[in-house]
């Protein structure tokens, strides 16, 4: 696997038109139901994802094959994304913050438990809530399937880090599909 | 309830790794015993697994087929470039409004600068003796013209903000502009006031960096009506 990876960002370096966009056939799927996901617009997901691959193909000559291809593509996608969820949420809170003390927080409705078959669709709804690092985690691994190991590489955490963000991201979640 | 002494195993009996990774582990042997008597955990493992299942099955988003023409496009772009251009990126469109932003605090900033070193001359020829007009306030006319070119930048954008957004920022706007008047009035009553005319210029300051981040935010935000509530939600909390 990574011979063939070496391969294809040898022949992207060298030039080869083909081999650009066959990375792009491989990855740009995954790549952008995660962007859509962590970000929350597909429309933003698709100028994002351009400048990922555009990123990708300014640095793939510093790709060294120390880890997959895939997991290299992963990094500057989930950094790109958490870049541009910090500095929204910078502005947003700067924005939010009211100049009036008058905000209340909604009480909370507890049900009794998650449905047996949670659906998809409030399962969607309630990732968007997730805060930003339990987010990246979860969906990595429970929509992903990427093992904590590999989480680490991609967030550059520890496997610890990414367990305990994983379960975190899971305990909110039941918290949200139970109200 | 001795729940809480399986905490760090609960995820990886969800994911199924005790199965097979910890199988000879004690504490599984014993977290299963507990597992077959507590309710407790019993629901949160069920809980935890629907998410899970779910979270497994979510629909695949299908980039639309532009985007690699896009990218395709871009590339060819940038290696027609200069080396040095090629490093900026090719994100130029999005930098406009920030880089009309910027430049508007600049000019705000010179102005000001120059504002305060007039000021400084008047208050000096003040305690020499001569007369000057007290209830000009220089540095205000500068914060004045940033805010039209802001104000001018925030509404061309205003629509891409969502309707929460918008809501809070026109309530924080008017806050602001409460403020700038009250402190206008306090002048008019009390013309000599520092602390009036340094309140004027912190709601004036505070304007301008609230319509600042509007601009910046309103160009790279991409709001879709569906997302809108819950997050905003979260952000004020």
């Amino acid at each position: 696997m990574r011979t063939a990876d070496l391969e294809l960002a040898a022949r992207c370096r060298a030039g080869d038109a083909g081999a650009f966009e066959e990375l792009y056939r491989q990855h740009a799927r995954r790549l952008f139901g995660l962007v859509v996901r962590m970000i929350g617009s597909v429309e933003d997901a698709e100028d994002l994802l351009q400048e990922v691959f555009l990123q990708a193909h300014r640095k793939l000559s510093g790709f060294r094959g120390d880890s997959a291809l895939g997991t290299w593509l992963y990094r500057l996608t989930m950094n790109h994304c958490l870049d541009h969820l910090r500095a929204r949420h910078v502005r947003m809170n700067r924005l939010t913050d009211s100049l009036d003390d008058d905000a209340s927080e909604e009480p909370m409705a507890p049900a009794p438990v998650v449905p047996a078959a949670v659906s998809r669709l409030d399962l969607e709804r309630a990732i968007k809530l997730l805060p930003e690092g339990a987010k990246a985690a979860f969906l990595l691994h429970d929509v992903e399937g990427f093992e904590h190991r590999e989480i680490a590489q991609i967030l550059g955490i520890s496997e610890g880090t990414s367990k305990s963000q994983v379960h975190k991201a899971r305990m909110k979640l039941r918290t949200i599909l139970r109200r | 309830m001795s729940c809480e002494l399986y905490d760090d195993l609960l995820d990886d009996y969800v994911d199924g790794v005790l199965a097979t990774g910890h199988g000879s582990d004690g504490r599984f042997a014993a977290f299963a015993q507990h597992l077959a008597v507590c309710g407790h955990c019993q629901a949160l493992v069920a809980d935890l697994t629907s998410i899970r299942v779910a979270a497994s099955t979510l629909d695949e988003h299908i980039p639309p087929p532009r985007l690699w023409a896009r990218i395709a496009s871009s590339i060819d772009e940038q290696q027609r470039l200069p080396w040095w251009q090629r490093q900026l990126g090719g994100a130029y469109s999005a930098w406009v409004p920030a880089v009309a932003a910027a430049s508007i605090i600049m000019l705000l900033a010179a102005g000001v600068w120059s504002a305060w070193q007039q000021r400084r001359v008047e208050t000096a020829q003040q305690a020499a003796g001569s007369l000057s007009d007290p209830v000009s306030v220089p540095a205000e006319q500068h914060y004045e013209q940033a805010i039209a070119g802001l104000q001018l930048l925030a509404d061309a954008q205003n629509a891409t903000l969502d309707p929460e957004t918008r809501a809070v920022l026109t309530k924080n706007l008017a806050v602001i502009d409460r403020a700038i008047n009250e402190s206008r009035a306090a002048l008019v009553q009390e013309p000599a006031s520092t602390l009036a005319q340094e309140s004027l210029l912190d709601a004036l300051e505070t304007k301008v960096a609230l319509l600042q981040d509007t601009v910046a935010l309103a160009s790279d935000s991409g709001w879709t009506p569906e997302d809108a509530p819950g997050a905003a939600k979260e952000l004020n909390q």
